[in-house]
């Protein structure tokens, strides 16, 4: 509880030192706001919020005192000059600790905390850059920067009207920042924004209402992206592949692991990464496909993780003609009525589902090819995605036999970095039997 | 005396047809009946119980009296109980068996020198030749020891039944004196790896050498009972058949194989959970060279003689679930008797009496099934009593798998240990709603096989009331308001004339309320769904409750009116059981037939479907833990 006092034994040393506040001050605040100790420090601020308003009135105001005031109300009290203090700071590097310092100079520069609101405004549009925008701690920090209980309502008059409006827009506003970045609060904001604003305030409610939608609509998404993806390309692709592929028997294969080889005239030469996933109904599906028809691999097409965007290849056909389906056969004998051997597969009667009891949607449903498998490769090319086939061929053999066409987009500008000329002889041996039964006919084939 | 002496005269005519006969005007009614019989007997039997009662008719002609074997069978078979029930009380140590997972042979060749291995084979290859009735009694003796109850129907119930039902004469006189005897021991193959209940996907295949002399067998069977000592084999393997238009096409044949064929070959003995004793593993035949004339059958066959072989097999689960649950009976009550509780002995407690009293309505009521199917089968003719065996078969194994669970908990700790014999047989008793196909095919092919053959008779009508017609619409709308006017069905149970004797005219009122009610439920669920009803598992499990529930409520129902009209002893606690049994199913069927309307709100099903879809697409547990937070 003697913090107060220290706090003012280090403003009189640093008086006799002459030494600017602002440097020293930092470490005391930085001992202050120990995680645990908020409700200690917002008791704590009473007595020097009080010394504040005290201040004016004070007749032997310390010439120290006098200078920083001097020092503020020289600067513009403009944006600028705030978005100028973290400008300053971030001249080397912006991380969380930067940030935490430029909040703890304005905290300690100015007792009477005067432009709080603009710094605010500030630091909010700062966050971001500073990459702490879904730290918790850190709008914790900034909400603390308010004075306390200055805006706190204490008759039923000034709790009628809008005290203290622009204040308390601030408070929402970052309350609202935090809620479009899907920050919950947390008990410490609700201390804050108790001493701050009151029980009943804008910021109050707005801190209420966040608390009672977000926990609703947490889990809502029940295919949730983490916010850290995984670094690794080949982690990343198995990660947005079993995403797509909503089937839990898909089975990943990586058929080619990234790496960079070194030929013996020197070059380098990159080795993409070929990740691919078929699950075993595709399987039997292509094991099926009729050899005289060709396959199609397409793409890039994009998927967006959040802020990335990943790209993956598909292996399809076009739908079956209607006069190429068979109908299964139907053996009467093992699935008809009275002759199965353990219970009929269906009956023989000539009556249909009644009206009232066919709840069917009427779907007009659009035949499409069947997919047979998907990738995710380092490289969009044709050499890499050819890989790709003759690595699926080893569990269906009859990709051997079908003719595959490669409709590939020019894709994203990151997949095309290292050039289609790094091809390796070998590779081309691989695809050459592929190519060769391209019907090149209206198929835009990339090379 | 008189009446007694009437009794005598009447059972001499007819075996207690119309049974409490006490005037002698009925009696000629008796004959009457006995003569009606008669004559369905001698034609193709048409008459059939379960799927009747499908279209709402009850044939009490079917059902009622309840079947009995004559007094020389009775001696005969009396005679040949007590040695075997001897046996298996001092001979047979199931613990052991249990325990080392294998029966001694000693067991063995005690079984087989008092002919268990042939019970139904015809005295002229050695056997037995017992009827299903009888087959039944003894299946309640060896039904104590679960391995060798399974090791002997293995052999018997499925191995040689084809042979004996659809084998010809050179093949019967060529394996069934060996297999009798328990010389040779028999094994049945359909079973595959890719293929547990579905027999159309069968993959073994069997292929005419050139000199079609020969079948080369190649193929692996699963969970083959005795696989692994069997020297004959009923084998089921796909053929190509051409048929009448000229094309191939594979079809099912049964082949007799012997081990001495060559290229067969067994796997490791299967560690079960139960029934450790019997011997289940898998054979493997590799160009196994099968001469033709062991094709029984004929040629692209096999799928009957399959089905032949075990749709009327599964009635003998009955007798065998009451035998082993009348012995649990007096194991537990004499526990019960003996151990005190605050100082009151345990027999005093409701619940434990609860207990008991399940038990044995389960171990009346399986009984009844058993018997009254086995003599239904007995009757000359080709009796089709597939349905009937399902329903047994599937009543049986769950209710003992109840009792079994029920006498463990009398004994509560003490039940669990191996120290006493309750575990076991709660091992070995889970087998009987898995094998022989599950309870969950069973109940689709008792209620499939009803609907089917309801669909057809009804489907005309119910064409007619789907175009509008108003004269069918008002005929049914009529008899529905007649219906909920008199509110009395009448079958003829009761009353003058009756089957049922009068002192459960309670029960037979309601089990004729019930068998109206679920008439009109199945015409009503063939309107709603047509031929749709396949997809409608649900629906079509309650379906086969309630039809095994009346089928029950018939035999015991039609058990005690013959038992109390020749006098059986303690024929007033048959009585007490019936009533009990019947008002508890009654509530049971009327809940589920409630279940079965339209937009019921007891109804259910349509939540559990999605419960069910929603955790397999995961395929996991789906809630969030009690315990965890969003803040």
């Amino acid at each position: 509880m003697n913090t107060p006092r220290q706090l003012l034994r280090i403003q009189c040393i640093a008086r006799f030192l002459g030494t600017p506040i602002q440097r020293v001050i930092p470490p005391t605040g930085a001992h202050l706001q120990t995680p645990g100790t908020q409700h200690k420090y917002g008791q704590l601020l009473r007595p020097l919020h009080c010394s504040a308003v005290c201040s004016t009135s004070r007749p032997s105001q310390t010439p120290l005192e006098k200078t920083v005031e001097a020092e503020t109300l020289k600067k513009d009290r403009s944006l600028v000059t705030h978005d100028d203090l973290f400008e300053r700071a971030a001249r080397d590097s912006k991380t969380k600790a930067d940030f935490n310092r430029v909040v703890d100079v304005f905290s300690k520069k100015d007792i009477r905390r005067r432009g709080h609101v603009e710094f605010i405004y500030a630091a909010l549009k700062k966050m971001p850059e500073f990459g702490v925008e879904r730290d918790i701690t850190v709008y914790n920090k900034l909400l603390d920067v308010f004075p306390k209980e200055v805006f706190v309502p204490r008759n039923f008059i000034q709790r009628m009207f809008n005290h203290y409006p622009r204040q308390q827009e601030c408070g929402v506003q970052l309350l609202e920042q935090m809620e479009n970045y899907g920050i919950m609060p947390n008990v410490e904001t609700k201390v804050l924004l108790a001493q701050i604003f009151g029980e009943k305030s804008h910021p109050m409610r707005k801190y209420q209402r966040i608390m009672y939608w977000f926990p609703k609509f947490k889990h809502a998404n029940p295919f949730p992206v983490p916010h850290v993806l995984p670094s690794d390309p080949v982690e990343l692709a198995r990660f947005s592949l079993t995403r797509i592929a909503d089937d839990l028997d898909a089975k990943i294969t990586i058929y080619q692991y990234p790496s960079t080889d070194i030929t013996e005239t020197g070059e380098e030469v990159m080795r993409p990464h070929i990740v691919g996933i078929q699950s075993p109904n595709q399987r039997t599906l292509l094991a099926k496909h009729n050899p005289s028809r060709p396959v199609f691999v397409e793409g890039p097409f994009p998927l967006w993780l959040r802020k990335t965007c990943v790209h993956y290849f598909l292996l399809r056909a076009d739908p079956i003609p209607s006069e190429e389906t068979v109908e299964e056969e139907f053996d009467l004998e093992m699935m008809g009525p009275e002759q199965s051997l353990f219970y009929p597969q269906r009956l023989e009667l000539d009556l249909e589902r009644d009206m009232g009891d066919d709840f069917r949607f009427d779907v007009d449903d659009v035949k499409e090819g069947p997919v047979y498998a998907m990738c995710m490769a380092g490289q969009g090319d044709q050499v890499t995605l050819s890989q790709w086939i003759s690595g699926l061929q080893e569990t269906c053999p009859i990709l051997g036999q079908i003719p595959t066409v490669f409709r590939l987009e020019s894709g994203p500008r990151e997949l095309q970095t290292t050039s289609d000329a790094q091809q390796t002889p070998e590779q081309e041996v691989e695809t050459d039997p592929i190519i060769e039964e391209e019907p090149l006919h209206s198929q835009r084939v990339k090379q | 005396m008189n009446v007694n002496k009437l009794f005598g005269l009447t059972r001499s005519v007819s075996f207690g047809r119309n049974v409490f006969a006490t005037r002698v005007a009925q009696k000629g009614d008796c004959v009457h009946h006995f003569r009606s019989r008669r004559f369905i007997r001698s034609s193709a039997r048409s008459l059939t119980y379960a799927k009747d009662l499908f279209l709402g008719k009850v044939n009490k002609a079917e059902v009622f009296p309840f079947p009995e074997i004559s007094k020389e069978e009775l001696e005969e078979l009396n005679q040949l109980v007590q040695p075997v029930e001897k046996f298996f009380n001092e001979d047979v140590d199931s613990k052991k068996i249990d325990h080392e997972a294998v029966i001694p042979p000693e067991t063995l060749n005690g079984l087989k020198e008092l002919g268990l291995f042939g019970i139904q084979v015809p005295e002229e290859y050695g056997g037995l030749g017992l009827s299903n009735t009888m087959y039944a009694r003894l299946g309640e003796i060896t039904s104590l020891d679960g391995a060798i109850a399974v090791t002997l129907a293995a052999h018997q119930a499925i191995g040689l039944k084809g042979i004996l039902i659809a084998g010809n004469d050179a093949q019967k006189a060529k394996y069934l004196p060996k297999l009798a005897t328990g010389e040779h021991i028999a094994a049945f193959c359909l079973t595959e790896p890719g293929s547990g209940s579905d027999a159309a996907s069968i993959q073994t295949r069997a292929t005419l050498t050139e000199d079609g002399k020969h079948f080369l067998l190649n193929g692996t069977k699963f969970w083959i009972s005795n696989g692994g000592w069997a020297d004959i084999m009923t084998v089921f393997a796909r053929t190509e058949v051409v048929d009448k238009d000229g094309e191939k096409k594979d079809k099912i044949t049964a082949f007799i194989v012997e081990r001495a064929f060559g290229g067969v070959t067994s796997g490791k003995p299967e560690d079960k959970l139960g029934i450790r004793g019997s011997n289940t593993c898998e054979v493997t035949f590799e160009d196994t060279k099968v001469p033709v004339e062991n094709v029984i059958g004929e040629v692209g066959g096999g799928f009957k003689v399959a089905m032949n072989i075990l749709n009327n097999g599964r009635f003998s689960m009955g007798s065998a679930g009451a035998g082993m649950i009348k012995r649990l009976i007096e194991l537990t009550s004499e526990y019960a008797g003996t151990r005190k509780q605050f100082n009151r002995s345990l027999s005093e407690f409701g619940m434990i009496q609860d207990k008991f009293a399940t038990m044995a309505l389960n171990a009346f009521v399986m009984e009844s099934m058993a018997y009254l199917t086995a003599g239904m089968m007995d009757r000359p003719g080709v009796p089709d009593c597939s349905l009937e065996a399902a329903m047994v078969k599937v009543f049986s194994s769950e209710g003992s798998w109840i009792c079994v669970s029920e006498a463990l908990q009398v004994l509560g700790g003490l039940g669990f240990t191996k120290n006493y014999p309750y575990e076991r047989y709660l091992r070995d008793c889970r087998i009987l709603q898995i094998f022989e196909g599950t309870n969950e095919i069973l109940r689709m092919y008792i209620a499939l096989t009803g609907m089917q053959y309801a669909g057809k008779i009804l489907t005309g009508k119910i064409k007619e009331m789907k175009k509008g017609n108003v004269g069918v619409v008002f005929e049914i709308l009529g008899k529905k308001l007649k219906d909920s006017v008199v509110k009395t069905v009448d079958f003829g149970l009761t009353g003058k004339d009756g089957v049922v004797h009068p002192s459960l005219t309670e029960s037979a009122k309601m089990f004729e309320q019930n068998a109206a009610h679920f008439g009109s439920t199945v015409e009503s669920l063939l309107y709603r769904y047509g031929k749709t009803i396949v997809e409608e598992q649900l629906v079509l499990k309650k379906v086969a409750d309630v039809l095994i529930n009346l089928y029950a409520m018939t035999a015991v129902l039609s058990r005690t009116s013959r038992s109390i009209s020749i006098g059986l002893r303690n024929h007033d606690h048959e009585v007490l059981l019936t009533n009990t049994f019947c008002k508890d199913a009654h509530f049971k069927n009327n809940f589920l037939l409630t279940q079965l309307q339209k937009n019921s709100p007891e109804n259910n099903d349509a939540n559990i479907k999605k419960i069910a879809q929603e955790v397999i697409a995961k395929r996991a547990y789906v809630c969030s833990h009690p315990l965890d937070r969003t803040f």
